[in-house]
């Protein structure tokens, strides 16, 4: 479903990814690992179309798609639940989960987004508040709500359990497990590395822009040397 | 207090176009961070389409104001597309100056193409007929500017609210690239953003030319002033603060016109506007309604 | 005198000199073939040169735009005509003159230094309030007291006559004393561009952070360009009012100011020699469209070309047409003074302790009673998972995040409530995790501002070729800094913030983005220098393999605590790290 062949994308002379190549195929849950600064959200930021890849090939349901406009892409199915969430803290639920569904067409809108807030039970109730009242958990899950809204093929997710107290950790792992059970295609950046490989059909470990570790989620999980490979070099 | 009434009849006409011009500048500001110095020549492109209209194919005030507003409209749009967009990314000190020289811009091609000198055409003859409530008299036009300001506010308050235009727009005033990642198109919200701009401009355009029915080159420069220093002092991008800021600013005007002593200090009303506005930047530097975000480190 | 003072007054000399010396011989080329107007139209050109000089020292090097430098010169041109009346057209035309300049009266040159002096009174206040603001407050301020000034001026007419103005100002004849004044004025601009405190006032024009953050007080760099650009303008209102012998509102409007704005803006602000370029520019440019309006019967058709030229240089080349390329700057790199010698490296004896430290931002704490101490000379390694509070600690020791509750403390020195450029006076440098270089100067100037603040406010500078030379720098040392390859500009980074001789470097993640071996090779230089400036240093980094070997001590911090510390090897051993990092095993 996404293939990344070789891509290096670069921040003026920064060179944040370097010849990076992953797949994720359709109805995988894909978990991509490695310390701050690895380049995980630039890679996200990448295939969004947030940014533009210097030099490789980014496909998305075999077309190639570098440097198109992220609202391009969100119609075509392919949608990022941003590091730090970014909800939109002045509107309120509802006009955030109303905003996310501009790609779906004028009359089906009213149903999905009551489709979607059905599937968060802590949404329905804040319907009316303004987002930056809510808490770091339920702005979590309106983050995905949102993402959820023009109903993605392939879902991205940054650092979704960020900042968040481990109840709330618990259910957004909860949360990944049932969308992989709905059929979704999902990769999730994660940093508790630990668990989130433990759910995942496959992982990567990214480090310093490069790919150093890759395999089934449950072989990284339990490999003494993923320690050492996160944090690189040794003594 | 018959004075009273008077002042805050004057004050909120005066307040209230203020307010809708404020509007269209922190609309602007809120999606790219341009303070828009050209706002005020949509006024001047709105009284060169009425004069053009009425000396050309004669006109009617029945149907001027949709043509004034289309025209302000339109020129909102054309910046966009001709200069703005491709200064999107630059910093404030560039956008600002790009503002400017469209400002220039403007004044030079009306008095290049047309005369530096002021163009007058037909009046509104029911404008200054006045109603007489007690003591107070007020003119219809007062009424009309009341009216209409207020029903572009409440009609704007339910676009923001309602429409998903109004929200994307809110959105992308908040956080624009979380707004692209939902799939509003940067151009498109912009530009619409542009539109509204104009469209609210080209109403306040409409209230300042029923009362004086006249073109001029430079006509736009002193209305801009006052609106940005509405929208800063509401605190640009917030969209309450500008109408607030607006109204705020057609009061101070007023009341200090009406209750400064006589003598010099009476015809200094604009240097204690803004000198009063000077004080609020010390004590206050980012507004009434503070819309700032820190910045990471 | 000092060889590097010497230097900068002899830079500053030859490049007004010799910008003025080809404006005059344009000027000269061009009078010499036509009519009386053409002598006017130059005056005009050497006071609007006054003006964009004096812009220039303040908007050039702060890179804050100003609207209200004119109502400057209107001060200074009013207070010219005042005082230079002659008593008897004084006592006609102003009969109610009041603070009894009724009998005042003084010759060209006294007038002048009056009017620049009340500019300077005014200029002084008002550039406390502009000086202070951030954002778009101090542009609109300046537009405000634009307003307010030429409001009073239109209507204290026992002052100013109103707005019909003065005339009858005698006139100073010549274009000789408009050169004299313009040279004082590019004189002026080139030398407070060569000071200290002009060096102080680019950098917070380039960085608005990292300068206070290498010990540069923002309002005293903003200010003295405010009150020096005051005076300079003032030199141009008062010298337009003594070559015309009149004054009026009209002279000193917004439209004047933009134009301005346009001739400083077109040749590129940054420098002396884009002003004064610009300024000849515009107006040859203005002059032959005036001349083909006058031609093809268009009223105002110069008003086209100023509008379409600012417009086109905002969207085609913002930086002006020759960007930072100078005669100024070309100088300053041909002739330099060598390097102070290098003070003796300090034997110091202050840790650097941070206890108990608190931060809520909003609802969520980011640091939760943690606290750090280094000791003089040695290095601390500070890790921890994505958003454990490592740059919030760095920003509350630097000062740049007041903390809800703890001490900063440097030896007996109390930084708790120290502002950003007293932290780095006292003797702490930092970086930043995403690089914050004066990217349009060169790699030079960048170490060398630093080594000024040094020179300053600490025990001395810091031989700059040395740190370059150090840095591997020395064959860039004079490109820009946001043109080098990222590795170099960390490097650059380091030894701008050593610069300073530091008791502490904090480092933010030197090493992210780096390759192994650059990460290998960023122990060495980090120690090298470390060990030359005699500073402790405190570092952040993810890099497992840097952190371990460059550490003597190293901290762990998690959702804002401190988890464990220890050794290298003590906290690789534990496993509440591996958890931290990873997550846990659930």
């Amino acid at each position: 479903m996404l293939e990344l062949a070789d891509v290096t994308t670069r921040y003026g002379a920064v060179t944040a990814l370097d010849a990076v190549s992953i797949h994720v195929d359709e109805g995988e849950l894909v978990a991509l690992v490695g310390p701050n600064g690895a380049g995980k959200t630039t890679l996200l930021n990448t295939v969004a179309g947030l940014l533009t890849p210097a030099t490789g090939t980014i496909s998305f349901s075999g077309e190639r798609i570098n440097g198109t406009e992220p609202a391009t892409l969100v119609r075509r199915g392919l949608a990022l639940v941003p590091e730090h969430r970014r909800i939109f803290k002045d509107l309120t639920v509802e006009e955030n989960l109303k905003l996310a569904g501009v790609t779906v067409a004028r009359r089906l809108r009213r149903e999905r987004v009551d489709e979607v807030g059905s599937l968060f039970a802590v949404l329905r109730a804040k319907w009316n508040t303004n987002a930056g009242f809510l808490s770091g958990g339920e702005a979590q899950q309106l983050a995905v709500a949102r993402a959820l809204m023009c109903n993605p093929k392939l879902l991205l997710l940054d650092e979704p359990t960020l900042g968040l107290a481990p109840t709330l950790v618990d259910a957004i792992f909860e949360l990944l497990v049932t969308l992989r059970s709905q059929g979704r295609t999902v990769l999730v950046v994660e940093q508790n590395a630990h668990r989130a490989l433990e759910i995942a059909d496959r992982g990567y470990v990214l480090r310093s822009g490069r790919l150093v570790a890759e395999g089934l989620g449950s072989d990284l999980a339990g490999d003494p040397q993923l320690f050492e490979a996160f944090l690189g070099g040794g003594l | 207090m018959t004075q009273l009434i008077q002042n805050l009849v004057d004050s909120l006409g005066l307040g209230g176009t203020y307010a809708l011009l404020a509007l269209g500048i922190s609309l602007i500001f809120g999606v790219m961070h341009l303070v828009n110095f050209a706002h005020g020549e949509l006024i001047t492109v709105g009284a060169y389409t009425a004069y053009f209209l009425f000396s050309t194919v004669g006109g009617s005030w029945w149907w001027m104001p949709v043509a004034i507003i289309a025209s302000c409209v339109l020129a909102s749009v054309l910046t966009e597309r001709i200069a703005f967009r491709w200064v999107r990314t630059a910093n404030p000190f560039t956008m600002l100056l790009t503002s400017f020289a469209l400002e220039r811009l403007s004044h030079a091609l009306w008095q290049i193409g047309v005369s530096p000198k002021a163009k007058a055409f037909p009046k509104v003859s029911w404008a200054f007929d006045t109603y007489q409530f007690g003591d107070v008299r007020i003119e219809k036009m007062d009424l009309v500017t009341i009216f209409v300001t207020a029903l572009a506010l409440v009609v704007t308050a339910l676009v923001f609210k309602r429409t998903l235009f109004g929200i994307a727009v809110r959105g992308a005033a908040e956080d624009f690239d979380a707004a692209r990642l939902m799939g509003v198109k940067a151009n498109r919200v912009i530009l619409g953003a542009f539109a509204y701009a104009g469209l609210l401009a080209g109403v306040a355009a409409v209230l300042i030319l029923m009362r004086t029915p006249s073109a001029k080159p430079d006509m736009g420069s002193a209305w801009l002033l006052a609106a940005v220093i509405a929208a800063v002092i509401g605190g640009m991008g917030s969209f309450t603060g500008a109408v607030a800021g607006g109204v705020a600013l057609g009061m101070l005007q007023t009341f200090l016109q009406s209750y400064l002593p006589e003598g010099t200090l009476s015809y200094l009303n604009d240097a204690f506007v803004f000198g009063v506005i000077a004080v609020f930047f010390v004590i206050r530097p980012q507004g009434l309604f503070d819309v700032t975000h820190a910045e990471r480190v | 005198m000092n060889r590097s003072v010497t230097l900068r007054i002899g830079r500053s000399l030859a490049t007004s000199a010799a910008l003025l010396a080809v404006i005059g011989v344009l000027a000269v080329i061009y009078t010499s073939t036509g009519g009386a107007s053409r002598h006017s139209l130059v005056d005009e050109m050497l006071v609007n040169l006054m003006l964009v000089a004096g812009m220039q020292i303040f908007v050039g090097n702060t890179g804050v735009l100003s609207f209200g430098h004119l109502a400057f010169a209107q001060i200074a041109g009013y207070s010219a005509a005042i005082a230079a009346l002659p008593l008897a057209s004084k006592a006609k035309v102003l009969p109610g003159l009041p603070f009894g300049l009724g009998d005042v009266h003084l010759g060209a040159l006294g007038a002048v230094i009056a009017a620049v002096v009340v500019a300077l009174v005014v200029g002084a206040v008002v550039g406390v309030v502009v000086a202070r603001a951030h954002g778009l407050a101090p542009t609109m301020i300046t537009l405000a007291v634009l307003v307010v000034v030429e409001q009073v001026v239109k209507n204290w007419k026992e002052l100013t006559r109103g707005a019909g103005g003065l005339s009858g100002v005698p006139v100073v004849h010549g274009s000789g004393w408009l050169y004299v004044a313009a040279f004082v004025a590019l004189l002026v601009a080139c030398l407070f561009h060569e000071s200290r405190i002009g060096r102080f006032a680019v950098a917070t024009r380039e960085d608005e952070l990292a300068a206070p953050a290498l010990g540069i007080r923002l309002f005293s760099a903003r200010y003295s360009a405010w009150v020096v650009s005051i005076a300079v303008v003032g030199l141009g209102g008062a010298m337009l009012v003594l070559s015309l012998g009149s004054v009026n509102p009209k002279q000193f409007t917004l439209d004047r100011s933009i134009l301005v704005i346009a001739m400083l803006v077109l040749g590129g602000m940054r420098t002396v020699t884009g002003a004064a370029v610009g300024t000849v520019l515009i107006t040859a440019g203005n002059e032959l469209f005036r001349q083909l309006g006058d031609r093809w019967k268009i009223e105002r058709f110069s008003d086209l070309f100023l509008g379409g030229v600012l417009l086109a240089v905002m969207l085609l080349r913002p930086g002006g047409l020759l960007g930072d390329r100078d005669l100024l700057g070309y100088l300053r790199r041909r002739f330099r003074a060598p390097d102070r010698p290098a003070p003796p490296v300090p034997e110091r004896s202050a840790a650097l302790v941070a206890a108990d430290i608190v931060v809520n931002f909003g609802g969520f704490r980011a640091l939760d009673d943690a606290g750090i101490r280094v000791r003089p000379g040695e290095v601390v390694g500070l890790i921890g998972p994505n958003g454990a509070g490592k740059t919030t600690l760095f920003n509350v020791v630097t000062g740049l995040v007041d903390e809800t509750s703890g001490s900063v403390h440097l030896g007996d020195q109390d930084l708790s409530d120290a502002m950003p450029y007293q932290v780095a006076r006292a003797g702490l440098a930092r970086t930043f995790q995403n690089l914050r270089l004066f990217k349009n100067l060169t790699v030079r100037e960048n170490v060398e501002l630093t080594s000024l603040v040094a020179w300053r406010h600490r025990t001395g500078s810091l031989p700059v070729n040395e740190l370059l030379a150090d840095a591997g720098l020395t064959a860039v040392a004079d490109r820009a800094a946001g043109t080098l390859d990222y590795g170099n500009q960390r490097r650059l980074e380091l030894a701008r913030a050593a610069a300073l001789s530091p008791a502490y470097l904090l480092l933010d993640e030197p090493t992210s983005g780096m390759s192994d071996a650059e990460s290998q090779a960023m122990v060495e230089q980090v120690r090298a220098v470390a060990a030359k400036v005699g500073a402790g240093v405190l570092v952040i980094d993810h890099d497992l393999g840097f952190i371990t070997r460059i550490s003597d001590h190293m901290v762990v911090l998690a959702e804002g605590r401190i988890l464990a510390e220890g050794t290298p090897a003590e906290v690789r051993a534990n496993p509440a790290v591996a958890e931290a990092y990873l997550g846990s095993q659930a």
